[in-house]
């Protein structure tokens, strides 16, 4: 029998997501010296003190025993942290891990989630190949449509996926907007608010799911250390919600995913944030300030709300200036997979490698545009 | 037909003449249940025993002949899946030369000939290491339709429809053959009932853009090409005012853009590209110089754009081609901006190959090109492609079809064959990025006359 018989269907028509090469690959590619990362929203500065001194301590031989299987010291110190109780808080290998976790735990055959059409990928992708239908609620002005996807429920609802802020786009809903949409939803499913760049909001409006979800036992809040705190390439994020959900997700949930060193790091990063925030808020605001006229100046659209990044409209195909882009050492991320053709996005870094995103930006475009 | 129908029909056959009654009933019956008229049943069941005698003497006999029988929508398929070793598949080349005086063996060779000649579409694939699928297809009959000429009234907004009934779709096809060149033009246009079914079959997706009082005021459609690919037709625009026409183009792009940037596509294709496709969305590859039929039916050969559009992050790759390739290959990669390491492929030793060759012909007479891809590589290449631009350019007489070869640069075998390209007077056109499972080069035939 061919291999293919014994596949689901929601499995063959799936398209496997295809990471970057590693720097040096892309780097022997595309025939450069250099490259400026300007496309996964990693925080620049890297992580805070402590966090770094966990890792330069780090010390060989611990490698060769088990973490925490449950990352029980990060929960702890999560759960002073936020005035909750340890077992309120899972932890996983990055937020995309935790994404599958709840799906797997709430979901069965029929049942749907709903999410924005140009979000995030992996609320969506997740349910595919898990074999549930993602329902796509376009966005309104940039931002999630509450009404629209309040409309989209039906009783094999399961989850509703609010990025917020909303990576790509930055847009969030304040306070009273989601209040008023936890109200409509009315316990009927989980709300996952992922809070992934929440630390990068500045605004007494901006809603924290830690309080949100004492008043509405139906929300999971998602957050990790992959963005502000700068702990990406050792994926830790976590879930937090109230104790009998997270005692269902916790049924799906692979344990011991977490390694040893992230364990402790994310630890040492959330009791040492107050100046990196700060360092860090100031960074993206820097950036901001030089590039967002620089592409009004070069007659662009842009949208930049909350977050480490920006998006630009280009004249061209996003691929096409992506392309051009490494081969001026500059990697930034197309956004025709989020379902916004000829945009990119770039995060935003510290001024000098942002003025060489610039000159480079600046070239593509102008030299796309002699050739239209 | 009920969706509770059956849509496949599955037998197993061992391969053995005594069976042929069976197959040949089985799959009349099933054409009929499946939508075709008497005749297209008979001919696919004529289609079927031809293959299936054929392949009692020549398929292996460890394991059964798998024949499937399927509704297409649109047209009904015979699938043959066999495993062998010693088959001789030269009968499939268009071009495969009948040798009557040939004794048991040729005879089989012409019956599978005129199998492949007379269905509406064959294939064959590799599926394995030795094992081969072999489809016959043939459409069901649908009735011509009118083109619609008369200049339409439409006002914005717009708003796009992503499901298009039926109305909408037959509309929009004639609309779109009345202000379009026919080569510009999906043949299934002008039988517009077949074009709703290809969509509702899913053979091709479609957008249909309508005006304030939902007039359908632009299409654009695509279908799948390979298991990374979708090719476009259109954007085709029915509103005479710019600003209007320029809106419907741009959003039926965006929109086509975004449903397909989640899928397994990796690359967007432009099959017919319409004056109307929006500046800046899509990359120009380069052209190809194909024919256009005038108003007298005659065919004569313009520059036609090739456009393309990535729709991920080019990873970059390696890519299999002779030497002679690569000064061609540099420039156009540069041009485009993909990094990719070109690798040496050196043609094997003759003496370590076939004797027969086997390229697979697609011919769409209405745009007049016929694309040639190799399937089997063996010692008489060179002789074979030689035969086949031959009854090409024979078969129609002053109307000869542009004959375009895709070589698959993923194969090093294929990358290898190019100085038999050359020596049959093929020029390479341009590449396919991600257009098969790596990138594909397209060489031309040169016409003396074009």
């Amino acid at each position: 029998m061919p291999i293919a018989e014994l596949v689901p269907e929601y499995i063959r028509s799936f398209e496997a997501y295809v990471p970057s090469c590693p720097d040096p690959e892309l780097m022997r590619l595309y025939g450069v010296n250099h490259l400026h990362r300007l496309n996964n929203n990693e925080n620049a500065l890297g992580p805070p003190p402590a966090a770094r001194k966990v890792i330069q301590d780090f010390e060989a031989q611990r490698s060769a025993i088990y973490p925490s299987g449950d990352s029980f010291f990060l929960r702890k110190t999560l759960a002073e942290r936020f005035g909750k109780d340890p077992n309120r808080f899972l932890v996983g290998n990055g937020s995309c891990e935790v994404i599958a976790s709840v799906i797997k735990a709430f979901c069965e055959k029929g049942d749907n989630i709903i999410t924005a059409d140009k979000t995030f990928a992996v609320y969506e992708w997740v349910a595919e190949f898990s074999g549930f239908q993602a329902r796509l609620i376009p966005l309104r002005n940039y931002g999630y449509d509450p009404d629209a996807m309040l409309a989209a429920m039906d009783r094999r609802t399961k989850i509703l996926f609010v990025c917020n802020p909303n990576n790509p786009t930055g847009t969030w809903w304040d306070r009273d907007a989601m209040e008023r949409f936890l109200r409509q939803v009315d316990g009927r499913a989980i709300v996952v608010v992922d809070e992934a760049y929440r630390e990068y909001v500045d605004d007494e409006r901006f809603p924290d799911g830690m309080e949100l979800m004492e008043r509405h036992p139906n929300v999971v809040v998602f957050r990790t250390f992959s963005k502000m705190y700068a702990l990406a390439g050792l994926r830790v994020g976590y879930v937090c919600g109230q104790r009998e959900v997270v005692e269902y997700i916790r049924r799906t949930h692979i344990v011991y995913s977490v390694n040893g060193v992230g364990q402790p790091a994310a630890a040492a990063a959330l009791l040492d944030d107050a100046e990196h925030i700060v360092a860090t808020r100031r960074m993206v605001a820097q950036a901001k300030e030089l590039l967002l006229p620089a592409f009004e100046a070069l007659g662009l659209k842009h949208v930049s709300g909350a977050g480490n990044f920006v998006m630009v409209e280009t004249p061209m195909s996003d691929s096409l200036v992506y392309r051009q882009l490494m081969r001026r050492g500059v990697m930034v991320r197309t956004m025709t997979g989020f379902r916004f053709p000829n945009w990119v996005r770039v995060s935003l870094v510290q001024l000098p490698v942002m003025q060489d995103f610039l000159t480079a930006f600046r070239e593509v475009i102008e030299t796309g545009r002699q050739g239209t | 037909m009920s969706p509770l129908s059956p849509s496949r029909l599955v037998l197993e056959l061992e391969p053995d003449q005594a069976f042929l009654p069976t197959a040949a009933a089985a799959t009349e019956n099933a054409a009929q249940v499946y939508g075709l008229d008497a005749q297209a049943s008979l001919r696919l069941a004529l289609a079927v025993e031809e293959y299936f005698i054929y392949l009692c003497r020549f398929a292996g006999r460890e394991e059964p002949i798998r024949l499937t029988l399927t509704q297409g929508g649109t047209f009904v398929r015979a699938s043959f899946r066999f495993r062998a070793g010693e088959v001789s598949l030269r009968a499939l080349n268009f071009a495969a030369s009948v040798d009557l005086e040939g004794g048991e063996g040729a005879e089989a060779e012409l019956g599978l000939l005129v199998a492949s000649r007379t269905t509406d579409r064959s294939s064959l694939e590799l599926s394995g290491a030795d094992v081969y699928q072999l489809c016959a297809e043939v459409d069901r009959g649908y009735p011509p339709g009118e083109p619609v000429t008369a200049p339409q009234h439409l006002s914005g907004p717009l708003r796009l429809d992503e499901a298009p009934g039926t109305g909408a779709l037959q509309h929009s096809a004639l609309l779109a053959a009345g202000r379009y060149p026919t080569r510009l033009c999906p043949r299934c246009f002008l039988r517009p009932g077949r074009f709703a079914d290809m969509v509702a079959a899913n053979q091709y997706r479609a957008l249909v853009a309508l005006d304030s009082a939902d007039r359908p005021a632009g299409l654009l459609c695509w279908r799948a090409s390979g298991r990374k690919s979708v090719v476009f037709s259109g954007p085709y625009v029915f509103a005479d005012a710019a600003d209007l026409a320029a809106e419907t183009a741009r959003l039926l792009t965006e929109r086509f853009l975004s449903l397909v940037a989640r899928t397994e596509a990796v690359c967007a294709f432009s099959e017919r590209p319409t004056r109307d496709l929006p500046k800046g969305w899509f990359e120009s590859l380069g052209a190809l110089h194909l024919p256009e039929r005038d108003d007298a039916g005659h065919l004569t050969f313009t520059d036609q754009p090739a456009f393309f559009r990535h729709l991920r992050e080019d990873v970059g790759g390696a890519v299999w081609a002779h030497p002679d390739l690569f000064p061609f290959l540099r420039a156009h990669y540069d041009r485009l901006a993909f990094s990719r390491d070109l690798l040496a492929a050196a043609p094997p030793a003759q003496s370590l190959l076939p004797a027969y060759s086997l390229l697979a012909t697609s011919w769409d007479r209405m745009r007049g090109l016929v694309v040639l891809k190799p399937l089997l590589d063996g010692r008489d290449f060179s002789a074979n492609l030689g035969a086949h631009v031959r009854a090409l350019n024979e078969s129609e007489g002053d109307d000869a079809p542009a004959i375009l070869v895709h070589l698959d640069l993923s194969e090093p075998w294929q990358g290898a064959l190019y100085p038999a390209l050359a020596e049959n007077g093929f020029a390479p056109r341009l590449i396919l990025p991600h257009g098969g499972n790596s990138d594909i080069l397209v060489c031309q035939h040169v016409h003396a006359d074009s």
